[in-house]
């Protein structure tokens, strides 16, 4: 039985790498040298080959958090988009792995009674926005150009390494989009938007520079579904908070603020990530199962027909947590301190006094140039 | 396992760097954390966080920035790929009010302003500057990246370097240039204090509170680099790194109770409970120059050391606490101040010079800007003012008046009009304050129209135009708190020698920023122009088309008829109704219309 499912699964797979192109002829190749080598001889190790061959075979993780909405009344998205930071950045993945753009300031907003604070609830359940957070993209910088410039990486050489997507082909990255949308595209700043379909090129050119192994794809949006229906690149999941022709809703309000705090999808979504620690087993399937339609009001869909592995023996944390492998050494190093030597000073009395002479004196310069006043 | 293998290499390698490092290099940095406190008038608090680096080694040394110790090494990296001589940042929350509240150490106006000096040996300044924006701004999560040649300037009389050089500096070695309109929020405060040797992990930056920082009426994080004399004889130069965070807390309105007294606990929401083991000294100083013979205010514990020091005329006195000797001998420090009477507080005492810029005019074609300079000394003043504007706010020189109570006064001025879409107008002005009195600087200027694609998204929030700046060296040190230039540290103070009898001291100080509203269109108008415009084109085009295209011909409806009318007629007939009785006019009307287009249409689908 456990044969069985290999076969159909492994077939089914490299079918699937065949017919999405020539590229990736190398994992069909590799699929069959894998039947070849491994003809399953003994059930139990076959079972563990199996699991080792839908293991994630990441190596780094990254996220690309993009809260694309101006103006107060939007407190809601950035509430949404730091709730997902809050989340990543406590499983594990380094501030210097995400990528945080955030459209206007909500926390220091001079309209906000709890300055430096944005928080998922009115009754100030968790503070997103929390008191150690780096925000590498912000206002007028979060626009369509910069957004796809940093899932391509072609930026400007002079570009900081905190505001690039330093991702390789063995990179798990996590995007997550929220604002206002339509059928097929997201708006910026409420003047410009980004089309489902120029989104679904800038993938694919991640996925031919070799910027990506897996790509999770996460919008909380109206019609998002729109936004991942135009992906023709592999290894992509995607899930979305609406369906096309519905609209995205959101939480509740907070009085004291006079707007709407989060929006259901992301809320529900915040919720289950709580529940999760580090080292947890949970599973994709049921992070994509997270907000029904009756606490969403809008059915959450999802995309899973690019995504090679089942989203059941995926694991949360291969997006949403970072991979660090650090080996402990049990030995002991000894640092010993290295006897340098002191440059003598091989002057007499008199010639140093001469060499301290010539050298230049440094000043204060005049703040007030005789020759400028 | 590969893994593995590269963790075994990587920490036998760091074996083989720390065993090889040469000591000599470690020690050569000292670091102290200083935190002043002055109580301001009206209840108001100034604390100012101050963490200063002195590194024994030459910035012009390739050499310097290839071993680290206490001084961080990612800004260290930054300063020797662009060729930085001397840095000063400034990321500001609200308006420091001079006439209220004195001077404060370092002077910045709203928002973030950033003036470099390149070392001479750097060919391209203008690339060097393009790129040391971008890695400041990603160093401290700002949008110092917007700071391109529209909001640069080479200043040519003011900003000369704060730290020493051997000789004469290159004049366009400087870039100037500020962001009236860039937010502050903990997420630039995270990058700044990781730069400090012991984060906030320990010493005075524990007292970091994001929250009540920027509750605060204003709240300002600093950042300078400059050359400083290694030693007395100043044949040696040395790097000092000086982080300030500075705080205005409005007490009463924060206390539940009104009270104007205050601890470091209602201050920062913590006591002061370690001290930094990597910095030389720890500090905390009150400013009670305005408590005259106890009368006001009394300080809450005992101060280690109480310092009086003499600085031109002016008296200056500062109870300090020693931190690291308080902490090892008790419990946590929590300095408070208590005034002996709620209804008597300190009063404001207006310092030197103080200025007041606004917006002058009204409508969107025209405007003005004047500024107010105040001086209260006893004598006259010379200072020198900059002014920066953006293009589109398109300055007539030849309105520029500086007058004193309506008579002009004579100026020496530098004035470099704006080029539209390239550099913004620069203007520096250089005149004397005449004793104890208020001298306006006005200049009128027109508005520009934007290219749609050029407004901002929430343009009808209105353009920030940034702080002009005036600089004097003034003969009084009253509501001065800055050290003297050769050390910045605070505590130099008290070990200052004057210079002269007459020392000097130097100020720069930072008007408001002010904000322009453009003629904004309405973005929404081309959408409505298309919408209009195709109606109108929908409406004319097809009855125009129908009339010119379609031929009319007058049929009798009683000789022919159409197919389509016979199965109309069949359908009636079958319907059992009896077939139309005789006609009203009206309908008779009608239904010969109905024939005739029936018709029409026939003819029209046999031709296609």
């Amino acid at each position: 039985m456990h044969n069985n499912i290999f076969f159909k699964m492994a077939a089914s797979y490299g079918y699937e790498k065949v017919n999405t192109g020539p590229a990736n002829m190398l994992y069909f190749t590799i699929t069959i040298a894998f039947l070849v080598v491994f003809q399953p001889k003994d059930v139990s190790s076959n079972q563990e080959k199996v699991e080792e061959f839908f293991k994630s075979d990441h190596t780094n993780n990254w996220a690309v958090l993009v809260d694309t909405s101006r103006f107060w009344f939007n407190y809601r998205h950035v509430a949404n988009v730091l709730s997902i930071y809050r989340s990543v950045k406590r499983l594990g993945i380094p501030d210097s792995q995400i990528i945080l753009m955030v459209a206007d300031d909500m926390a220091c907003n001079p309209r906000n009674p709890r300055p430096a604070t944005v928080f998922n609830n009115a009754n100030q359940h968790i503070n997103v926005y929390g008191d150690d957070v780096e925000v590498d993209y912000r206002g007028y910088e979060v626009t369509v150009e910069n957004f796809i410039r940093v899932l391509t990486g072609r930026l400007p050489p002079s570009t900081p390494r905190s505001k690039r997507l330093l991702s390789d082909e063995r990179s798990n990255i996590l995007v997550y989009m929220t604002g206002h949308g339509g059928d097929g595209f997201l708006k910026f700043q409420d003047a410009e938007e980004v089309s489902s379909v120029e989104l679904a090129d800038a993938f694919e050119q991640m996925w031919q520079k070799q910027r990506y192994h897996e790509l999770f794809f996460m919008i909380d949006t109206c019609q998002a579904e729109s936004m991942f229906q135009k992906f023709y690149s592999p290894n992509i999941l995607a899930v979305a908070s609406s369906r096309v022709g519905e609209d995205s809703l959101s939480h509740h309000v907070d009085p004291a603020l006079g707007v709407y705090v989060i929006d259901r999808y992301t809320y529900y979504a915040l919720e289950f990530l709580e529940t999760v620690k580090p080292g947890s087993k949970q599973t994709m399937s049921r992070f994509l199962k997270v907000c029904p339609k009756d606490k969403c009001i809008s059915t959450v869909s999802t995309r899973t027909d690019l995504f090679r592995r089942n989203t059941t023996d995926t694991l949360l944390t291969d997006f949403f947590g970072g991979v660090r492998n650090v080996e402990l050494l049990t030995e002991t190093i000894s640092l010993k301190k290295k006897e340098t030597n002191v440059k003598q000073e091989t002057c007499s009395q008199d010639s140093c006094q001469k060499l301290d002479a010539n050298k230049k004196k440094f000043t204060f310069p005049d703040q007030f140039p005789k020759i400028y006043f | 396992m590969a893994a593995y293998c590269c963790m075994n290499v990587k920490s036998f390698l760091l074996s083989l760097l720390l065993l090889f490092t040469p000591s000599s290099a470690v020690g050569r940095d000292e670091f102290t954390e200083e935190l002043m406190i002055k109580p301001l008038s009206g209840g108001f608090v100034y604390s100012h966080f101050q963490f200063t680096t002195k590194w024994n080694a030459s910035i012009h040394d390739s050499k310097t920035f290839t071993h680290f110790h206490l001084f961080p090494k990612s800004l260290g990296e930054v300063l020797k790929q662009y060729g930085v001589q001397e840095l000063h940042l400034s990321q500001t929350q609200g308006l420091w009010r001079h006439k209220l509240w004195g001077y404060p150490v370092h002077d910045a106006p709203p928002g973030a302003e950033l003036w470099v000096w390149f070392k001479p040996s750097v060919k391209d300044v203008n690339s060097a500057w393009t790129d040391l924006v971008n890695a400041v701004s990603g160093l401290f999560c700002s949008s110092l990246n917007f700071l391109d040649s529209k909001s640069t300037v080479i200043p040519r009389r003011n900003f000369q370097p704060l730290g020493v050089t051997s000789g004469p500096v290159p004049r366009y070695s400087v870039r100037y240039g500020s962001l009236p309109k860039e937010i502050v929020c903990t997420e630039n405060l995270t990058p700044w204090k990781k730069l400090l040797p012991c984060d906030s992990k320990a010493g005075l930056s524990t007292l970091f509170n994001a929250f009540l920082f920027h509750d605060a009426n204003y709240h300002s994080l600093g950042l300078h680099v400059r050359p400083v004399c290694a030693d007395d004889s100043c044949t040696e130069e040395a790097i000092e790194l000086t982080q300030s965070l500075s705080v205005v807390t409005d007490v009463i309105s924060t206390s539940l109770i009104g009270s104007p007294n205050w601890q470091l606990k209602s201050l920062f929401g913590n006591h002061l409970a370690s001290y930094c083991p990597l910095a030389t000294r720890s500090l905390i100083m009150v400013d009670i120059t305005s408590n005259k013979n106890d009368s006001l205010f009394k300080l809450t514990p005992e101060p280690t050391i109480t310092h009086t020091v003499f600085r031109g005329q002016e008296e200056h006195s500062y109870a300090t606490y020693d931190v690291r000797s308080m902490l090892q001998s008790g419990r946590a420090i929590n300095v408070g101040l208590t005034y002996s009477n709620n209804q008597k507080l300190i009063e404001a005492t207006p310092p030197p010079i103080h200025a007041h810029r606004f917006i002058t005019g009204h409508g969107l074609e025209d405007g003005g800007v004047s500024c107010l300079i105040s001086n209260t000394m006893p004598t006259n003043q010379t200072i020198s003012y900059m002014d920066v504007l953006p293009w589109f706010t398109r300055v007539k020189f030849s309105s520029l008046q500086v007058t004193n109570n309506g008579v002009n006064v004579p100026y020496k001025t530098f004035y470099l009009p704006a080029k539209d879409r390239v550099r913004p107008h620069q203007l520096e002005l250089t005149f004397t304050l005449w004793a104890k009195s208020v001298t306006k600087v006005h200049f009128t200027f027109t508005r520009a129209f934007l290219k749609w694609t050029e407004y901002p998204p929430d343009a009808h929030h209105g353009f920030h135009i940034g702080a002009a700046s005036i600089t004097a060296n003034i003969p009084s040190s009253l509501e001065y708190t800055a050290p003297g230039q050769t050390s910045s540290q605070l505590s130099s103070i008290f070990t200052e020698k004057p210079s002269d009898d007459n020392p000097r001291f130097f100020l720069r100080i930072h008007t408001e920023t002010l904000l322009v509203s453009l003629p904004t269109p309405d973005f929404s108008m081309p959408y409505n122009v298309i919408c209009l415009t195709c109606t109108v084109v929908a409406i004319a085009f097809g009855s125009i088309h129908n009339l010119t295209t379609r031929r009319f011909i007058q049929l009798d409806p009683l000789k022919k008829k159409g197919l389509l009318s016979k199965l109309k007629a069949l359908v009636a007939k079958l319907r059992g109704g009896q077939p139309e009785t005789k006609p009203t006019s009206e309908t008779q009307q009608g239904s010969v219309s109905d024939k005739k287009t029936e018709d029409l249409v026939d003819e029209e689908e046999e031709k296609s």
